[in-house]
């Protein structure tokens, strides 16, 4: 059965048809919902984007980091005072991209060449770092009271309403950047980013440079952090201290394991994971928020370490086990390599990671 | 020049307080080979059983006591129960769990006490000393001395004990401390359990200052995170040194730099540590690891 739907997921225009109906619900869904089911959406998509970021120097390179809180922060402060100033949009959104992604090139070839935790406290620096600094700098960012802007409304030829107006601008954006995320790991850049994650020796021996890797990687997250600023200003229309705050980096960091490291499926997982979870937690009972957190992280990473996107190949295995176990039949093709295909995101790239070590070495 | 002597002998006892969590980080460092993000969070709600004690009615040197032996057995059960799987696997992974841990054990304080901040006693009292135009607070003071103590106790036990020499030969070696026939997964829980106890002292130390809420220590753990490595992640000597190096350095700053003042003075040891470690990425007092293919 699971053999088939593999199968399934393998043919392009399964694939094809699936993309559209993604895509029609993306557009149909504001239309029919309420303001504040818009709101939690495309908190998801501005959210998603941020972790994206961070899956990609943390999941694909392998370098944990604890400041895209940072980043996320200084594009929401970029384009808060882009709209105060009364700046053309597009600028603002360029700005947006670029002086996170500055900043973060600027860090990473400094911090680039620790390992492991001491990048990581480099990292955790920049957000404990940001937020006095915020409250300083008080003419560009309001101080401790923060930003609060009024923009990206509903124009009127459109007939929307300032919501739907606003989710299908942070939509779209999301899912460029997803697009742009999808063609960055699976291809070259990728490669040489699991390499360095694998192990840094080799990826030296292979004539990839890890420290130009890491800075890249680190480049990426950061503008992706600050992509997700800027939509964050948009959805909100408020920006403060708070926003850098280093809890933020560390939901997010948790976020991104339960939806799945080194996967762009698993990155969507982990943005609805951090939007709703700690909300529907806090319905219940806000003293209850962090723990729910802190055991939904901990149980994932006992029982699915490959986070929840995961969890369909970890059942059918477990069921395979199981069926082994009890001296049934036994399956059909267990090591074909379909089964272990749970997602079109992740089939790419180990297929196209061999073919390309062959040819690296060839070189 | 009373003023400077004030600040730095301020910036000692706050660095004392870092420097007490630092050492737990570099305890659990040396036995497991990771850092422990969590290490804040189970000070926190080691400090929430003291606090909950002395208002029960328990004096408060008996409360801090049965917080001692509760930040143990904390410990060692964490160690025990999920770390250990995580263990000797991807770093990275460890480096989440501890997260987890931290975000968990924050949550169970406040699932229990809330967020709102709880005033605590100082073991130390209020008064204020002069010593010859010095004001210097006997918590300062007594701060400053409980490190020093613990330090000492820290030495003797690791350098005059049979268990320190069998805990060194863990963190050494674990393979072979196991083949010599020395109960390696009991060690690695006695690590954490002292770490965990350190972590409580730490807490303890800067709860009349900073009130009991479950993110008390949050910034002390980034500063003892820093002070762990900018003295190596290897050497208790150095988290110390490089503790109250950062505390002192962060006070004169914020006294003297007027740029700075009180509110950026939290950058000013991040810099410093950064500016550090891109010179030394080992650490001041680290060795230098030789990674083999």
């Amino acid at each position: 059965m699971n053999n088939t739907l593999a199968k399934l997921a393998a043919n392009t225009w399964v694939r094809i048809g699936f993309a559209v109906v993604v895509a029609v619900v993306l557009v149909v869904l504001p239309l029919v919902s309420s303001k504040y089911v818009n709101y939690q959406l495309s908190l998801i998509a501005v959210f998603g984007v941020a972790i994206l970021g961070l899956n990609i120097v943390m999941g694909y390179a392998g370098q944990v980091s604890l400041g895209q809180s940072a980043f996320l922060g200084l594009g929401a402060y970029i384009a808060a005072y882009g709209v105060v100033e009364g700046w053309p949009i597009p600028l603002i959104f360029v700005l947006c991209a670029v002086v996170p992604a500055i900043v973060g090139l600027l860090v990473a070839l400094a911090a680039a060449r620790l390992r492991g935790l001491a990048l990581a406290m480099v990292t955790i620096a920049l957000p404990i770092i940001g937020i006095p600094l915020a409250k300083r700098l008080r003419e560009f960012t309001g101080g401790s009271q923060g930003t609060t802007v009024s923009w990206l409304r509903a124009p009127e030829w459109s007939g929307l309403d300032h919501d739907q107006w606003r989710y299908y601008v942070v939509v779209a954006i999301a899912v460029l950047m997803f697009l742009l995320a999808r063609n960055i790991v699976t291809g070259r850049i990728g490669r040489a980013f699991r390499v360095v994650k694998e192990n840094e020796s080799v990826a030296i021996a292979m004539g990839v440079s890890p420290y130009k890797y890491k800075v890249l990687a680190f480049t990426i997250a950061s503008l992706f952090g600050g992509v997700a600023g800027f939509l964050y200003l948009g959805i909100v229309q408020y920006t403060s201290p708070e926003t850098l705050s280093f809890h933020t980096s560390i939901n997010m960091v948790a976020a991104m394991v339960i939806g799945g490291s080194a996967s762009i499926l698993g990155t969507i997982i982990g943005a609805i994971y951090f939007v709703f979870v700690p909300n529907l937690a806090n319905q219940v009972n806000p003293q209850l928020t962090a723990l729910v957190s802190g055991a939904v992280l901990l149980a994932v990473l006992f029982l699915v370490p490959g986070g929840i996107v995961s969890l369909p190949r970890r059942i059918t295995q477990a069921i395979r086990a199981v069926r082994r176990r009890a001296g049934g039949s036994p399956p059909e093709t267990p090591q074909s390599p379909s089964d272990r295909v749970p997602a079109p995101a992740t089939t790419r790239p180990k297929s196209t990671e061999k073919k390309n070590e062959g040819k690296r070495q060839g070189q | 020049m009373e003023y400077f002597i004030q600040l730095v002998i301020e910036g000692l006892a706050t660095g004392s307080i870092y420097g007490a969590l630092a050492l737990a980080i570099v305890l659990v460092n040396r036995a497991t080979g990771l850092i422990n993000f969590a290490q804040g969070g189970m000070a926190v709600v080691s400090t929430f059983v003291a606090y909950a004690l002395f208002n029960a009615g328990a004096p408060l040197a008996l409360a801090i006591l049965g917080a001692i032996v509760f930040a143990f057995v904390l410990g060692a059960f964490l160690e025990r129960v999920i770390v250990r799987p995580f263990e000797r696997g991807d770093p990275d992974t460890a480096v989440v769990v501890t997260i987890g841990m931290f975000v968990l054990l924050g949550g169970i304080a406040a699932f229990f006490f809330g967020y709102e901040p709880r005033q605590f006693p100082s073991f130390f009292g209020l008064e204020t000393l002069n010593l010859g135009g010095v004001f210097v607070s006997l918590r300062s003071l007594g701060t400053i001395v409980v490190l020093a103590v613990v330090v000492v106790l820290l030495q003797l036990l690791f350098r005059g004990t049979k268990l320190g020499l069998a805990m060194r030969a863990v963190a050494d070696n674990p393979e072979s401390a196991a083949l010599s026939g020395l109960p390696v997964s009991r060690l690695l829980m006695i690590g954490w359990g002292l770490a965990s106890v350190l972590g409580v002292i730490a807490g303890v130390l800067v709860a009349p200052q900073l009130f009991v809420s479950p993110g008390m220590l949050d910034f002390v753990l980034v500063y003892a995170l820093a002070a762990a490595i900018l003295g190596g992640l290897d050497s208790p000597l150095g988290a110390v040194v490089a503790a109250w190096f950062i505390g002192v350095i962060e006070n004169l700053a914020g006294a003297y730099i007027d740029v700075i003042g009180n509110d950026l003075k939290i950058a000013v040891p991040f810099i410093v540590m950064i500016v550090i470690l891109i010179v030394r990425p080992q650490g001041l007092f680290g060795r230098k690891v030789v990674v083999r293919v």
